[in-house]
């Protein structure tokens, strides 16, 4: 099993290495004019494009075609992040208190049995 | 403005945020090392290896929470912005840390492991039906995913080649992370921690980004109404050569300038990076982004030449001595006659 997703992963990485070499080596010429003729960044920029090749495509794609919605790039999802900070919120405490609650010496543990003594051997009982 | 990209664009104020960061990370880390020896259970020693695994552990999960707070902070009180501008460089330096810390425990715990040190990793513990013993190491694994992927889409180039939308969706994955990462630590050092020190640390600095955040909504919650025309104000609330920033509901401000006896109104959000440009004001009659001095003129959101950034503009009218701003915005560098002030 792990030994699959290592190599899912492999492969995933060296298909974006290729992506990568194409892409900065003649994609982002084409869709980014701020970045033609300036080449120092580009290697920066790799780890990205192999971690996150497939989006690299479909935005390059988008880009290519011209359907790229200028109104959209002004409306950054702030609701959304509302609604994180608000999740992350109630999450913490949850996480924190549960994780004490079930803590091996937490409060919902069985409290220890005090066992009794074996019986003691005749003639030490009054030692 | 609209510059070729470079690498780092260094200035001083990046140099001294920089250096203190670094100068924070390295002391934490040799104090740590020093300090934590002293509370750990003499009946459990701890190696250097393990001091050293928590000391990274402990720094990173401090750093994203500082992270975190600076944000909200910002929002609560402006002086803390500055604070904000450079908080990528943190970001980035958090996922080394974390990054370290990681390695150590790949090194150690599995360095005599038979199959490859990341296998190992992956099929040490899959008990995922359970909580208790729950191989809290995915949480960590995710959370480092995250900041890894915020890291390397930290270039300017990413945000406008991705679009701001797709880029912030991305970026905050930032909340999934760290509540991941509270989890990995509730999860994995936390239940067998013998010292509460460390625990309250950690409960205290989670539930301050949970506070502040919640506190900073409140804040923010204005009316937000649903007419074409949304109410901006007198004019003489708006001080010469600054703005205001009107929300329009959803995701979208406004900035609604006044200079020279006149009213202009753009997005609030930079070209650039979204920088708030309602927080910056006038330079030789053009507004300038507080955050990297971007700059546009006001009747037309267009950069002045040979810059090409546009942003873009908005209506205004009076109705007797209020201002109305309309919420439909023109496509970006559309001439609006500014309103003359009466
Ligand atoms: S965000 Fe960088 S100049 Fe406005």
């Amino acid at each position: 099993m792990a030994a699959g997703v290592v190599t899912v992963l492999q492969i995933y990485g060296m298909a974006g290495l290729a992506v990568a070499a194409v892409f900065l080596a003649w994609g982002i010429d084409r869709v980014d004019q701020n970045a033609r003729g300036a080449f120092v960044f580009r290697p920066l920029l790799i780890p990205g494009v192999a971690l996150l090749w497939p989006l690299v495509l479909w935005r390059w794609g988008a880009l290519e075609r011209g359907r790229d919605p200028w109104a959209g790039r002004y409306r950054p999802p702030r609701r959304l992040q509302d609604w994180l900070g608000i999740g992350l919120a109630a999450a913490i405490p949850v996480i924190l208190f549960g994780a004490l609650l079930i803590r091996q010496e937490g409060p919902l543990e069985r409290p220890a049995e005090l066992l009794e003594p074996p019986p003691a051997a005749e003639g030490e009982a009054d030692r | 403005m609209s510059v070729l990209y470079t690498p780092v664009q260094w200035n001083r104020n990046k140099f001294l945020y920089d250096g203190v960061l670094l100068a924070g990370v390295v002391a934490y880390i040799l104090v740590f090392l020093q300090v934590a020896p002293l509370f750990v259970d003499a009946t459990r020693p701890v190696d250097g290896a393990i001091l050293r695994m928590r000391a990274f552990g402990t720094c990173a999960f401090l750093m994203l929470t500082l992270i975190l707070c600076i944000g909200p902070l910002a929002r609560l009180d402006r002086r803390f912005l500055p604070l904000l501008y450079n908080r990528r460089h943190f970001g980035v330096l958090t996922c080394v840390v974390a990054a370290t810390h990681a390695l150590q425990v790949l090194g150690w715990y599995y360095a005599f492991s038979p199959t490859p040190r990341l296998e190992a990793l992956l099929s040490a513990n899959t008990s995922f039906g359970q909580v208790l013993g729950f191989p809290f190491e995915v949480f960590g694994i995710f959370a480092l995913l995250v900041l890894t992927l915020m890291a390397v889409t930290s270039h300017d180039f990413w945000l406008s080649f991705l679009t701001a939308p797709v880029w912030k969706a991305l970026h905050l994955l930032v909340y999934p992370a760290y509540a991941a990462v509270v989890a990995h630590m509730a999860l994995g050092y936390l239940q067998d921690a013998k010292n509460p020190a460390f625990a309250l640390l950690a409960g205290g600095g989670a539930l301050t980004v949970a506070g502040l955040h919640l506190a900073a909504r409140r804040r923010d919650r204005a009316a937000r109404g649903a007419a074409d025309w949304v109410t901006v104000g007198r004019p003489a609330e708006i001080a010469d050569g600054r703005a205001r920033i009107v929300s329009l509901g959803g995701d979208e401000r406004v900035a609604v300038f006044r200079y020279d006896g006149r009213l202009s109104a753009v997005s609030n959000a930079c070209a650039h990076q979204n920088g708030p440009l309602g927080e910056g004001r006038i330079v030789d009659g053009c507004i300038t982004c507080p955050w990297h001095g971007f700059q546009y003129r006001p009747a037309d959101g267009c950069s002045p030449a040979p810059f090409t950034e546009r942003i873009p503009t908005y209506r205004l009218k009076l109705d007797g001595d209020t201002v109305l701003v309309h919420r439909t915005a023109n496509p970006p560098g559309t001439p609006v006659e500014p309103l003359a002030i009466p």
